[in-house]
């Protein structure tokens, strides 16, 4: 199968040269084949979710490379990570970052909005999308009106938006409960099979990593 | 990228402006109230600037005065020599002016002049002469031309009468008596301050009004020959004639400024410490100094917004806080200063200035000066709007969502 992502001898270090720095990725190096789901696990603080920022473009590596397909990516201009993760990661948040003065309606087309779709073209898809994921009650509902379940199934309609080829999901499962996460992954599992995307999930719940074809455990930064 | 993805980055601007109520409201509020502020003394301070500038115009260059223990005496017909002798002069006139009433209790300006030298002073106040009327001649006893205050004052009293040419009005002596004159002219002014209760006639009968003795004058007005230093001739003239008082018409100008408008200054340091407040809301409500507008920079680059894309979303919304904000303001201040006629600030500004304003406070709107409040309403709120999200927009997405 095909290598959609790739890292080579990857290192993140925060506050580099000061007293506080701070090596949150260490020399990590994995691939990830397409159509798959990958999940990074490992215990809280293990580089996991800096590891999720530097394949989706989130942030540059300190020291190696970030592929995506054949581009190397991490030394692309901060132009082209946009149109990058624009077109092709879609992001599933730890903390979903919805924003409250929006509906679930309005959250979800937010990624099409500096696109050249029309508002009413992207409420039209985001309504979609949210009726795919079984958010068709709560379509104009506010955030602070909506359960941890249904602001997470709002998070997956808004990272399925642009179609991503990549789909990057950070602890997916932290804020709902064990019925609800058999209900996200199936969900996942349903777009990968359908779409044909990548996933790559970040978490520390047996029950997610046990879900993913492909797991790469964590410690202190590097892979185990 | 087309117009559509614009129109979309300024609907979602302006939804944010509705959306955020407290954060909008409080911006335009503060706007508001500093733009209200400024605007009205402005146009106060702008009226009588323009008014004053208007009254300078209309006088003579120099005004020579007689000071004798440092108080004003009248002036004896042996200095209009002097002054005429003096280089760089063109003409001198004397004057004799003060005030007097008509017994409604309203105190009018009264001014005898010379007809024949003072008439030849084109654009000089009093000398443009409405429809039938006509300036004062030589042999002219009596006889007045009035300004527009005294027609409006006169049709507002308890016993209306229409002043027009040929009207006999009596003035009230210094003596209490009364002296009967006829209106032959109505005069035009560009200003309101100085000549809208103005009262021309000729020197004999403004000595009567005025109880001055035969022979004396109030001053002199001196106008200087054209491309002479108007300083260099004030100069000369004071070296020249002991006792005298010179006042150029940049210093009669500076005088006025400053009785009219001497308190602006203290308004417009307040408006710039509510403008100060705006600016501080406007950086503290932006992604400085809240972490909610800081993650959504985050979030809206994570998505793939450009930095373009977010800076135009807070130029959208700082733009139209802004705009808002001051148009209410500048339509408050039109409407408390034009319709209201300012009422406590026209008293603080212009101070016992305003009792000499029977034709109520001169007023002005320029294009300019509404430009400089557009700008300076607009331009510190972009900035401190702005500036911050530009900073969060060029920080990795990574940085700004997580804090690390």
């Amino acid at each position: 199968m095909t290598v959609v992502i790739r890292t080579e001898n990857v290192w993140k270090t925060y506050s580099q040269g000061t007293p506080r720095q701070v090596d949150a990725v260490k020399d990590v190096t994995i691939e990830i084949e397409e159509g798959t789901i990958a999940a990074l696990g490992g215990p809280s603080g293990s580089g996991k979710s800096t590891a999720l920022s530097l394949i989706g473009l989130l942030t540059r590596p300190s020291k190696g490379k970030v592929f995506l397909g054949n581009d190397e990516v991490s030394g692309l201009s901060e132009v082209f990570r946009t149109k990058m993760r624009r077109d092709t990661i879609g992001f599933i948040f730890q903390t979903q970052y919805l924003i409250p003065q929006l509906t679930a309606i309005e959250n979800v087309a937010l990624p099409l909005l500096c696109t050249d779709t029309s508002r009413s073209e992207a409420e039209k898809k985001a309504r979609e999308r949210l009726i795919s994921v079984d958010m068709d009650h709560r379509l104009d509902f506010r955030v602070a009106q909506l359960s941890g379940g249904e602001l997470q199934r709002v998070s997956i309609a808004r990272a399925l938006m642009n179609n991503p080829r990549i789909l990057i999901a950070d602890e997916p499962s932290s804020s709902i409960d064990e019925a609800l996460t058999m209900e996200l992954l199936n969900t996942l599992r349903t777009m990968v099979d359908e779409e044909g995307m990548t996933v790559v999930v970040a978490s520390h719940d047996p029950m997610v990593l046990e879900w993913a074809d492909v797991r790469h455990l964590m410690h202190d930064g590097q892979i185990v | 990228m087309g117009v559509r993805k614009h129109s979309d980055l300024a609907s979602y601007a302006l939804g944010n402006v509705l959306k955020y109520r407290t954060r909008s409201v409080a911006i335009i509020l503060a706007l508001f109230i500093s733009t209200s502020i400024l605007c009205s003394v402005e146009f106060i301070r702008e009226g009588v600037v323009s008014d004053v500038s208007a009254s300078v115009d209309e006088g003579p260059d120099i005004v020579v005065q007689r000071l004798i223990g440092g108080r004003q005496v009248p002036i004896p017909d042996s200095w209009i020599t002097n002054v005429t002798n003096t280089t760089g002069v063109r003409t001198a006139t004397p004057r004799v002016w003060g005030y007097s009433d008509v017994g409604s209790g309203s105190l009018l300006t009264v001014m005898g002049v010379n007809a024949t030298e003072y008439g030849n002073m084109i654009g000089t106040v009093g000398t443009d002469i409405l429809d039938d009327g006509r300036f004062l001649n030589e042999s002219d006893y009596r006889k007045m031309i009035v300004g527009h205050g005294i027609v409006d004052m006169m049709a507002a009293s308890a016993m209306p009468l229409q002043v027009q040419v040929g009207t006999l009005l009596s003035l009230v002596t210094y003596d209490d008596e009364l002296v009967e004159f006829e209106v032959i002219g109505i005069f035009d002014s560009d200003s309101q301050i100085y000549s809208y209760d103005m009262i021309l006639t000729d020197l004999g009968s403004a000595r009567e009004v005025l109880g001055y003795e035969n022979s004396t004058f109030t001053d002199i007005a001196v106008w200087t020959n054209f491309g002479s230093d108007l300083n260099s001739v004030a100069f000369r003239l004071d070296t020249g004639i002991a006792e005298a008082r010179v006042l150029t018409s940049d210093a009669i100008s500076d005088s006025m400024l400053k009785a009219y408008t001497g308190r602006a200054g203290v308004t417009a340091l307040l408006w710039l410490v509510v403008l100060l407040a705006v600016v501080l809301l406007a950086f503290t409500a932006s992604s400085a100094g809240s972490e909610e507008a800081r993650r959504e920079v985050g979030l809206l680059k994570a998505l793939g917004f450009d930095t373009v894309d977010v800076l135009e979303i807070r130029m959208f919304e700082s733009i139209t806080l802004s705009l808002l904000g001051v148009s209410l303001g500048i339509s408050f201040a039109i409407i408390f200063d034009f319709i209201l006629g300012a009422p406590l600030l026209a008293g603080y500004i212009l101070g016992w200035g305003l009792v000499l304003l029977p034709g109520g406070i001169p007023l002005a709107i320029s294009l300019s000066t509404i430009f400089t409040v557009y700008a300076v309403g607009l331009i510190p709120i972009l900035v401190a709007a702005v500036v911050p999200s530009w900073r969060n927009a060029i920080t990795e997405p990574d940085v700004v969502l997580r804090g690390v």
